[in-house]
């Protein structure tokens, strides 16, 4: 009996197993080496240097520099996106009862969702346009307009501009998220605490968090993860890294290396590095959230 | 009397030196019957598909194909496809891959580590000192000693224009034929200096003077390209040359100890800061892309904008009616090294043969036919820009902004500057400068702190022995 399993088992599985190990695994295994030699990326000519390149890492502001936003981004984040995509969900959805036009609020917020981060950057970039942007007509019409900034050439502002950005695309999707898990809560849980004279905000906290949080591991990791990312708005909204490279992540300084500098191997070994930081960043999530489930 | 014909073209061929497929075209015109034809081309084939003379100098088999890896933005790609064009012409019946790509690094890279690199690239995106420490570029030295296509008596050499290939010499060998070629300076709308009265400064110190009268008119004075401050560079490199000669940035090229730090470097990051301390710029510049910027200018938001001579053709779809486009030089401190004419050229689009291409002779014939004077017109004709060939626009009449740049590479004579070597030798010096010159404009740092940053990265890139380096006599 168990035989026959297998064997039915194999072939489903094999060809994305193989598929897996080809364009995954023995890629990481490629670059585990390449981060140990000095390749330009053009050639098979690929010197070892044994742990040269991480060396280096620790000696490179740039490097340093980037990693600091990566950080920066990392408490920040997550966070916004997730009290945000939190409030918005419980006020459509908790205990059954949202607000008016609720079902309008939960299509027009997963827009974000449906576009490319390439075009989101092009678009907020335009909304950041110092001159003719919505940002700084908005704030002139309603009298602030001491408050307009040249937003994508400040260096002290470029930063937020582009966590803004990250958070405004992902609330949505973190909301659908957070919207399907507290349908699955029963609603006489919430019919019990409003017997028991319980506010919604109480509800919320008491009812609504805690058997959230398997999703909200879930966000967390993710934004976690984008965090350490933000390659495709960094590339598009601060080209470069920004005005004084404010706006400089790991990401975008890995691909400057690789294919503008001709830095194959030290641009591998910080790929190496965020790998290593994604993986320590999802264990410790899991681990720190880890509790027993709740059934219900 | 197949048999007749036959030998009597065989010995016209010995005689003239008759390419093949002239040859087996003339044997057509004459009537041969197919076998014989066929007999033709398997005799010949040994002996004259190889030959190397005025007409095909690099030997190219036309029954190679050719491949064309071509850079589409900025000028378009309509140039390469006119000399593919002349290519087809000369070599009937070849097959032609062609690419025009915007990322033509993400193509050519892995090609390269593949060892099947394209026959010729537009290598603007490649960093051609890697490729060259590498080995993978073909030298080019005997394609500059070919004949020209269509200017007799001369070596393809001799048909490019002089300091248009300078940042194409690695360790004095050539590796890369730039084909583009112009100027880089001020521009402004002659109009509004018209109607103001206002004349074009001849010193640096003038140029304040009217700033002020500018801003004082309710006018911004400038404008750059804002997110990519490497526009006012080209500004720093010609205040740098007139003031201190070809030699300060000479210094600055061979990375000497203290380069930006000589006076004639200082003085200028000086005079250049005036523009941000004086708040000359147009507010919101530094969050603008080079285009937005442009446009910001045409629309008459700011007077001056530093840009080379693609600034017409770049904005061609929204240049307003009327606007009359003029170039002059940066106007220099007082009691400089070189004069007031003095101008800025740039010379680009460098085309590449890789040395491990199937086809390298037709690679270099590629390029061969690229810069001849047909295909130059061509450009010259659509484009409203120069070449890096000699005279390739003689006798048009292509409107104000090429017109006022004409003028003033004729008024330069031999007082041309073809820019500093360190961008294209030391690309991480090339970024440190830029972005630290978004600061200075900025005003986030001093002038101080500016010549100490990027010192501080020139110094760096001397002390490390991993990078190849370079250096330039004069």
């Amino acid at each position: 009996m168990h035989h026959h399993k297998y064997r039915l088992i194999i072939p489903f599985v094999l060809p994305s197993a193989l598929i897996y190990g080809v364009f995954v695994l023995w890629p990481y295994a490629q670059a585990l080496y390449f981060s140990l030699t000095r390749w330009r990326g053009f050639s098979r000519n690929r010197p070892f240097v044994g742990l040269d390149n991480f060396e280096r890492m620790l000696d490179d502001r740039l490097f340093w520099n980037a990693l600091e936003h990566n950080a920066l981004m990392l408490v920040v984040l997550p966070s916004a996106t997730v009290a945000l995509s939190l409030l918005f969900s419980a006020l459509i959805a908790q205990g059954g009862r949202g607000l008016r036009g609720a079902e309008i609020y939960r299509i027009v917020s997963f827009f974000p969702q449906v576009m490319s981060a390439v075009v989101i950057g092009v678009l907020w970039s335009f909304v950041f346009h110092p001159n003719i942007g919505v940002l700084n007509g908005f704030l002139r019409v309603i009298g602030l307009g001491s408050l307009q900034r040249t937003w994508l050439g400040d260096p002290q502002w470029v930063l937020w501009a582009i966590a803004l950005v990250a958070v405004w695309s992902s609330v949505g999707f973190f909301m659908i998220l957070f919207i399907a898990g507290m349908q699955s809560i029963p609603t006489d849980l919430y019919d019990a605490a409003t017997v028991d004279g319980a506010s919604r905000w109480r509800a919320f906290f008491g009812i609504t968090l805690p058997l959230l949080r398997d999703h909200l591991q879930v966000a967390f990791v993710f934004m976690g993860l984008s965090a350490l990312d933000l390659f495709a708005l960094v590339q598009v909204m601060a080209e470069n890294g920004g005005p004084s490279r404010a706006a400089d992540v790991i990401a975008r300084y890995m691909y400057d290396l690789a294919f503008n500098k001709s830095q194959f191997g030290y641009a591998t070994a910080i790929g190496v590095v965020l790998l290593i930081l994604s993986l320590v960043l999802s264990v410790l999530v899991v681990q720190l959230t880890q509790r027993e489930r709740i059934e219900f | 009397m197949d048999g007749e014909r036959l030998s009597q073209l065989l010995d016209e061929a010995r005689a003239h030196r008759l390419p093949r497929r002239d040859l087996l075209r003339r044997g057509a015109a004459l009537g041969l019957s197919a076998p014989a034809l066929a007999m033709l081309a398997a005799v010949t084939k040994p002996v004259l598909s190889r030959a190397q003379d005025s007409s095909n100098p690099f030997g190219v088999d036309p029954g190679q194909s050719l491949d064309v890896l071509m850079w589409d933005v900025g000028w378009g790609d309509e140039y390469a496809l006119n000399a593919l064009e002349i290519y087809k012409r000369l070599y009937p019946g070849v097959e032609i891959e062609y690419q025009g790509v915007q990322r033509v690094a993400e193509i050519a890279q892995p090609r390269f580590v593949a060892g099947d690199p394209p026959d010729v690239i537009e290598a603007t995106l490649l960093d051609r000192a890697a490729l060259v420490a590498e080995g993978l570029l073909a030298d080019l030295s005997d394609l500059l000693a070919a004949p020209a296509y269509d200017t007799p008596d001369k070596t393809f050499g001799e048909t490019l224009l002089s300091g248009t290939q300078t940042d194409a010499i690695f360790d004095g060998k050539p590796y890369a034929v730039n084909f583009s070629y112009g100027l880089q300076g001020i521009w402004y709308d002659d109009r509004v200096m018209q109607e103001h009265g206002w004349e074009y400064p001849s010193t640096w110190e003038d140029m304040l003077a009217l700033c002020e009268e500018i801003k004082t008119a309710g006018l911004s004075p400038w404008t750059y390209q804002g997110r990519y401050p490497s526009y006012m560079t080209t500004v720093l490199w010609e205040l740098i040359w007139k003031n201190g000669g070809i030699e300060a940035i000479a210094k600055i090229d061979n990375l000497e100890p203290d380069a930006w730090r000589q006076d004639a470097v200082r003085a200028s990051v000086d005079a250049l800061y005036q523009l941000a301390d004086r708040d000359y710029f147009m507010p919101g510049t530094e969050g603008l892309t080079h285009t937005e910027a442009q446009a910001e200018w045409l629309q008459g938001k700011a007077v001056f904008i530093p840009c080379g001579t693609w600034l017409e053709n770049e904005m061609k779809d929204v240049i307003p009616e009327g606007f009359q486009m003029t170039f002059k030089p940066v106007p220099p401190l007082a009691g400089g090294a070189v004069p007031f004419e003095g101008v800025s050229t740039f010379s680009g689009q460098p085309f590449v043969v890789p040395a491990e291409a199937k086809n390298v002779a037709g690679g270099k014939e590629f390029i061969r036919l690229l810069c001849s004077k047909e295909n130059a017109g061509f450009f010259c004709g659509y484009a409203h820009s120069l070449t890096t060939i000699v005279d390739s626009c003689v006798g048009l009449d292509l409107g104000s902004a090429f017109n006022s740049a004409l003028a003033a590479f004729q008024a330069a004579g031999d007082n041309r500057f073809a820019g500093p070597l360190y961008p294209s030798w030391y690309k991480p010096l090339a970024d440190e400068e830029t972005t630290q010159m978004g600061a200075l404009l900025t005003k986030q740092i001093t002038p101080d702190e500016y010549i100490d940053n990027v010192q501080q990265m020139a110094d760096d890139i001397a002390a490390d022995d991993s990078i190849p380096k370079f250096t330039r006599e004069i």
